[in-house]
């Protein structure tokens, strides 16, 4: 048994565990951890992880009113102290009793998540711990004063994460032509593919507004659509030509037209972008994506 | 509009959308619940997911069990199955609207009906719902006659609750939760078809019927 106190949270700071997958229908993405590749190595260098972690953005400071607890930190580069002493990130530490752990933002990355060898308690949703920000369910969105109560993980664990894990590289961000592609005039496709877009600071975990520097999407006319399936990664346009990177928090169903999906092995870079940051997009086929899957 | 040889195509790595028309109509609605009926029965390996919408049906698959080239094969070979399954006996279910919504004056403008013509037309006929899965327990359901048919707004509204009766596109829809919208809000209702707490958290499913009344 262990009690963690949160002492300081930024925004988005969430539980998060393999996702809720299969409620499509239902009206309910799967959420899960923004960066699936950080979350499957936290987990992996546990003997014996529970299933729900802790995601966070800006930063995060905790301290351990019960313990020993060991905890796994990945994703991004962040600047980690111990009790005020420097440690290094990616993070594997066993915390004791009084202990404070302080996690800054450093260099890089925009989504942290910290697994723990315990379980989380807290009542699952559907059979899921995932805070889903949309629609408001699932384990919660973490503020300071919380606490966590963690109990000895249970024996199956947390098994493997289902979403594909990615092989990191540079370069532009490779997608996969998307439903309404052919909708797009071919010189509007063929600008997509060679301009540079910038993340914006409107995002979160639904989605991530580009801006678009050299107007690729200027006077692009409102296209009226039936609604169709989205996934996460779906680059959408809206009306007035604002491109939008639909990332965990999805809606299922959209009307606005889709110009290109984000592959899985590029999606948790994009997710780990920061404000400010360009990218480049680059087409990829469907059956080239798969073989970039470990 | 009705097209027998859906365009199969790919969203992302691990999601294939079949697409049976560009402009939705009660066939290619049916169609679309018949696939994925079929793919429900005589399931493919590798799919993890199978979820209908208005004119198309998604699947979720896993690419290091099934490619997309051999899945979208097996949905061939699904397809002509599809035409002929019989669907589930659909649940019936009636609904009271207040029709209170801030939109309707702007609606019984845009279309020329006096507000009780315009009820009567709306709760006339039992409607089908058409898809679920825009938000959670979201229900669309349709279609009205043409004389009901308007666009969305062209304005976005931030925030309308659960319980929200909503009018565009010749269908009426009904929110669980708290969503943005860009459709007419027309009215309230006390049915929500979203509870987390079941296994299943909805009570319609696409493919149910629902009869409108005015709440008195």
């Amino acid at each position: 048994m262990a009690l963690v106190v949160i002492i300081a949270a930024g925004p988005l700071t969430s539980l998060q565990d393999q996702g809720r997958f299969g409620l499509l229908a239902a009206g309910l993405s799967a959420s899960g951890p923004m960066d699936w590749g950080a979350a499957r190595r936290a987990l992996g260098r546990l003997a014996r992880p529970g299933r729900t972690l802790v995601e966070f953005t800006a930063g995060l400071e905790l301290e351990l009113r019960e313990g020993p607890l060991e905890l796994a930190g990945e994703g991004g580069q962040f600047s980690v102290r111990i009790n005020g002493k420097a440690a290094d990130w990616p993070l594997l530490f066993t915390l004791t009793a009084g202990d404070r752990l302080k996690i800054a933002p450093g260099p890089a990355g925009t989504y942290g998540v910290l697994a723990f060898s315990g379980e989380i308690a807290t009542t699952p949703v559907l059979g899921s711990t995932a805070t889903n920000t949309i629609a408001g369910l699932g384990g919660a969105l973490l503020r300071a004063g919380d606490t966590l109560r963690l109990e000895p993980p249970g024996e199956s664990g947390p098994g493997i994460t289902p979403e594909g894990a990615a092989l990191p590289t540079d370069g532009p961000i490779r997608v996969i032509p998307g439903l309404h592609w052919a909708l797009f005039e071919p010189e509007r496709r063929a600008r997509f593919l060679a301009s540079p877009f910038t993340i914006t600071n409107r995002r979160d975990r639904m989605g991530v507004r580009l801006a678009d520097p050299e107007q690729v999407f200027g006077g692009v006319a409102l296209l009226s659509l039936i609604s169709e399936p989205v996934v996460a990664g779906d680059i959408q346009i809206l009306g007035h030509g604002t491109p939008i990177v639909l990332m965990r928090d999805h809606q299922p169903l959209g009307g606005y037209p889709r110009l290109a999906t984000i592959i899985t092995a590029d999606l948790d870079r994009f997710a780990q972008t920061r404000p400010g940051e360009t990218i480049r997009f680059q087409t990829i086929s469907v059956q080239h994506a798969a073989a970039l899957l470990t | 509009m009705r097209n027998d040889t859906p365009l199969i195509l790919p969203l992302g790595d691990r999601a294939m959308v079949v697409r049976f028309a560009e402009v939705l109509s009660l066939a290619a609605n049916s169609q679309a619940l018949g696939l994925a009926r079929v793919l429900n029965t005589d399931p493919i390996a590798g799919v993890a997911e199978i979820a209908p919408g208005l004119a198309s049906v998604l699947l979720r698959y896993e690419p290091r069990t099934i490619g997309f080239d051999r899945l979208a094969g097996e949905v061939r070979l699904r397809l002509s199955g599809a035409e002929r399954v019989a669907l589930p006996e659909p649940r019936q279910l009636s609904a009271a609207i207040r029709f209170d919504g801030p939109d309707l004056p702007a609606v019984l403008s845009a279309l020329g009906l006096d507000q009780a013509t315009f009820i009567g037309l709306h709760n006339r006929a039992e409607l089908t719902v058409l898809a679920t899965g825009f938000a959670p327990g979201f229900i669309y359901c349709g279609l009205h006659p043409e004389a009901l048919h308007m666009p969305r707004r062209s304005t976005v509204r931030p925030s309308v609750p659960a319980g929200t009766v909503l009018f565009a596109a010749g269908q009426t829809a009904v929110t669980a939760t708290t969503i943005p919208t860009g459709w007419s809000v027309i009215g309230t209702t006390s049915f929500t078809n979203f509870d987390p707490t079941r296994a299943d958290p909805l009570t319609l499913h696409a493919g149910d019927r629902i009869r409108f009344t005015e709440a008195a």
